[in-house]
């Protein structure tokens, strides 16, 4: 049993705009999975049927291998969280504190637990010290993270964000990579993002999919989708600097094996280097 | 409902002769019908005259190919505001007539006159035509279409240009409600849902009403910034390309304007 599954989902929007066309979409029990594509490509889209805003027009939406019901909706937006790419639409309470609150006092736990559950979701994210502070005064990265404790306060089995790293500076970029990149193995999570920086995704994902005009047009683990170098052209994204570099140094006869991420090139450089030496 | 904001220029894009006549000559002949129909005095006459200019808007709405259907929902959107207006009359005696007959009493004594009744119909009759043309006009016109042609006829371009931004900006913020409600979906929230304290759930209602309101204002003067940026000032404008009418264009706007003029000083002369 998967944790979401599609099956040929297709989804048409007022005005017979087709945003998805049988997409078969599978994410299982702690995996990191990107769905990468150009604007457009209805990643969104697909992110809101996971948990129900959308309704298919056609196909199925599996959570836990069951269909979304009207009486299953509060189990499965507690099951799946979804944070949303402007953190502005997210949080509208006065406080930080009062905002992460929001979603387990709509679960019905009492306040104890509540309590507990913000503690746990500030502290996760490192911004206790917001806990007081309204929303129209915090930075763009403090907004993003105070957005994505929100959802973790209702403890969702599967994080979705929708392009988490949108106007963060680079240090939010890699504090949040980092963060995101503990919760499968700490808390068992199952996180799906999508963005449009390929670099990211190597230091992120164990699976791609990519999107275009409303269908998945490849899938694959990060090595098989970077191989892919006309898929990616196809549908407007670029290779990383890094592997794009070792292809054209293996290309030009020097022997050096391929990484994705910095830490792998790092190696590979230096291996390549010392066998030269 | 914000959904269907969307969708309300759905049959407005549609493609028809209707659809396509220059905005400016079906917003003349729509004011031409009401003003027509409003100034004909307070008689029977009025029955002549509505079906003539209901049989006209009939014969235009056919044209415009849209379905009946259409017409009625929206008709039934509409008519609540006048109808009210219009059982109250019965009730009431009006300066219109001198004697009044009674034809039914009601408790509390109340009584319900015939030339009440009478008058209630031809305000009725006045109604209907009315509301019917504004309904053929804006089921045929787009919005943008509407503001265009009310700026080539003279409209002064304050007036324009802030119809224009309206406009644009009643979608963005529908846009902007929407993001925020599917926010609060995603965390399980709603308004309606009775295992949720009663103050709480109007506490959060009461936040997201006011995020709204902040938001609105912080889009406004970034909205305003960025004109400023790009030059305005008190002599800014909508642009509206210059449009000349085509020849059959001025031939049916002539004829029905003719036949409008034609019809009510008619029915209104007839001894």
């Amino acid at each position: 049993m998967h944790l979401i599954e599609t099956r040929d989902l297709t989804h048409i929007y007022h005005g017979g705009v087709r945003a998805l066309e049988s997409v078969n979409f599978i994410a299982e029990r702690k995996s990191r999975i990107a769905v990468i594509g150009p604007n457009g490509a209805g990643k969104s889209t697909l992110f809101k049927h996971f948990n129900g805003i959308l309704k298919p027009t056609s196909g199925e939406v599996l959570v836990r291998g069951e269909p979304i019901t009207k009486e299953n909706l509060r189990e499965v937006r507690k099951f799946v969280g979804i944070v949303f790419q402007n953190p502005d639409d997210q949080i509208f309470s006065p406080t930080v504190e009062q905002d992460v609150a929001f979603g387990p006092t709509n679960l019905g736990l009492d306040e104890t637990t509540v309590a507990h559950r913000v503690e746990e979701a500030l502290h996760l994210l490192g911004i206790e010290e917001l806990r007081d502070r309204v929303p129209h005064h915090l930075s763009g990265g403090e907004k993003k993270r105070v957005a994505i404790a929100g959802i973790l306060a209702m403890e969702p089995q599967v994080l979705v964000l929708d392009e988490p790293t949108a106007g963060l500076d680079p240090q939010g970029v890699s504090d949040l990579v980092e963060f995101i990149n503990r919760l499968p193995n700490e808390y068992g999570m199952t996180v799906v993002f999508s963005t449009h920086h390929l670099d990211l995704v190597a230091e992120m994902a164990d699976f791609v999919y990519v999107m275009d005009k409303g269908s998945v047009v490849g899938s694959g683990t990060v090595e098989e989708i970077f191989a892919r170098s006309e898929l990616l052209a196809r549908t407007r994204l670029n290779i990383p600097p890094i592997p794009k570099l070792i292809r054209s140094l293996q290309e030009n006869g020097i022997p050096i094996e391929m990484a994705y991420t910095y830490e792998d090139a790092k190696k590979s450089f230096l291996e390549a280097y010392a066998r030269r030496v | 409902m914000i959904d269907d904001l969307y969708a309300i220029e759905k049959h407005a894009g549609r493609i028809s002769p209707i659809h396509q006549l220059d905005a400016r000559i079906k917003l003349l002949i729509t004011l031409a019908a009401i003003v027509a129909i409003v100034a004909v005095p307070y008689s029977t006459r009025i029955y002549e005259l509505g079906t003539v200019f209901f049989a006209l808007f009939a014969g235009l709405w056919v044209v415009s190919r849209l379905s009946p259907v259409v017409y009625l929902q929206r008709l039934a959107i509409i008519l609540p505001f006048g109808i009210f207006l219009v059982i109250f009359q019965v009730f009431i005696k009006n300066p219109y007539y001198d004697a009044f007959h009674t034809i039914a009493t009601l408790p509390f004594g109340i009584e319900v006159y015939a030339e009440s009744v009478e008058f209630a119909s031809i305000l009725l009759v006045k109604f209907i035509v009315s509301v019917s043309f504004i309904i053929l006009l804006s089921s045929t016109t787009k919005m943008q279409d509407m503001i265009e042609a009310a700026g080539r006829l003279g409209l002064p371009r304050e007036f324009t240009l802030t119809l224009g931004m309206m406009v644009r900006y009643i979608f963005v913020f529908a846009e902007m409600f929407g993001r925020i409600r599917t926010a609060m979906e995603t965390r399980c929230f709603d308004p309606l849902d009775r295992t949720l304290p009663y103050r709480y759930r109007l506490h959060q209602i009461g936040y997201t009403v006011g995020t709204i309101f902040i938001r609105s204002y912080e889009q406004g003067e970034r909205t305003y910034t960025s004109m400023l940026c790009r030059g305005y000032g008190a002599n800014a404008s909508l642009y509206i390309r210059r449009k000349p009418l085509g020849a059959g264009e001025i031939v049916f706007f002539v004829g029905v304007l003719a036949f409008i003029v034609l019809s009510t000083v008619l029915i209104y002369m007839q001894p």
